[in-house]
């Protein structure tokens, strides 16, 4: 246990600012995608397996507790791609650019990169939701 | 006057099984940014959840290619998201033989999860039911 208290003690107490942020941000976002895509092959392998489950699995995803999770896993896959790729840019094609102060300014250009992929698409997913489950928008 | 010069390090190490697994890691994630980003955009926003049944399910995978669209994301994402998992755990777990079991475990889990996802992607959609 005491490696789990030590773990945990490090990653809230860090003060590393934005490189700390984002490593926990890389990390959780992660891990949220993990989650769902282990539940979405399970849920997919339903199609073939058990295609009633697969029908009740498409009304879970089309519920609005659902579909809001949904928006927040398309800000993970986005904030985790674009995160990944700086990383591995900065590795590959420009090591000189890792200085704390750089990697600031450039984790902030990241998550910006995020925002502007994930803002239209939460709009039009929000949009979608509003129309099937609520009647907005002549729904 | 005295002048400092910047040199990168370049250090050869050796392959072993970490360092190719990290290499792997890196080469699933370039390939990911098309798949998963293409996949998201089409399915989530484009398409929507509210237009799919399995008659949907049915006309995508009577398209070869989008059937091998599906299984590269399934062979390369998966691993890539349990390898990351094993990662996030290494961190919480330090003994040899927790991580001994962790690294079994992981692949177990692994193996079942991508057998169950091709044994369904190459099965393709069960006619027996009414396609709805």
């Amino acid at each position: 246990m005491s490696a789990l208290k030590t773990t945990l003690t490090g990653y809230a107490g860090y003060r590393g600012r934005e490189g700390h942020w984002s490593f926990l941000l890389h990390r959780i976002t992660g891990l949220g995608t993990g989650l769902f895509l282990t539940i979405h092959i399970i849920d997919i392998a339903f199609v073939y397996l058990a295609p009633e489950l697969f029908l009740d699995a498409l009304k879970l995803y089309q519920s609005t507790l659902f579909g809001i999770g949904e928006v927040g896993l398309v800000f993970c896959v986005f904030f985790h791609g674009v995160n990944g790729l700086r990383i591995a840019f900065v590795d590959m094609f420009k090591p000189a650019a890792w200085s704390i102060s750089t990697q600031r300014n450039w984790t902030r250009v990241t998550l910006l990169i995020t925002l502007v992929l994930w803002v239209p698409a939460a709009f039009i997913m929000l949009r979608n939701l509003l129309f099937h489950n609520f009647g907005l928008f002549g729904g | 006057m005295a002048t400092t010069t910047r040199t990168i390090r370049r250090v050869k190490t050796p392959a072993n099984y970490e360092s190719i697994a990290w290499k792997w890691m890196r080469y699933s994630a370039f390939l990911l940014i098309p798949l998963v980003w293409g996949h998201l955009i089409l399915q989530d926003v484009v398409v929507g959840v509210h237009n799919m049944d399995l008659g949907y399910v049915a006309d995508r995978w009577a398209n070869i290619g989008w059937r091998v669209y599906d299984g590269l994301l399934l062979a390369f994402a998966f691993a890539h998201g349990v390898n990351g998992l094993r990662q996030v755990l290494n961190d919480f777990i330090h003994k040899p033989t927790g991580r001994l079991i962790l690294n079994w475990g992981l692949f177990f889990f692994w193996l079942v999860i991508t057998v169950v996802g091709f044994v369904a992607l190459i099965g393709g959609v069960n006619q027996q039911f009414p396609l709805q």
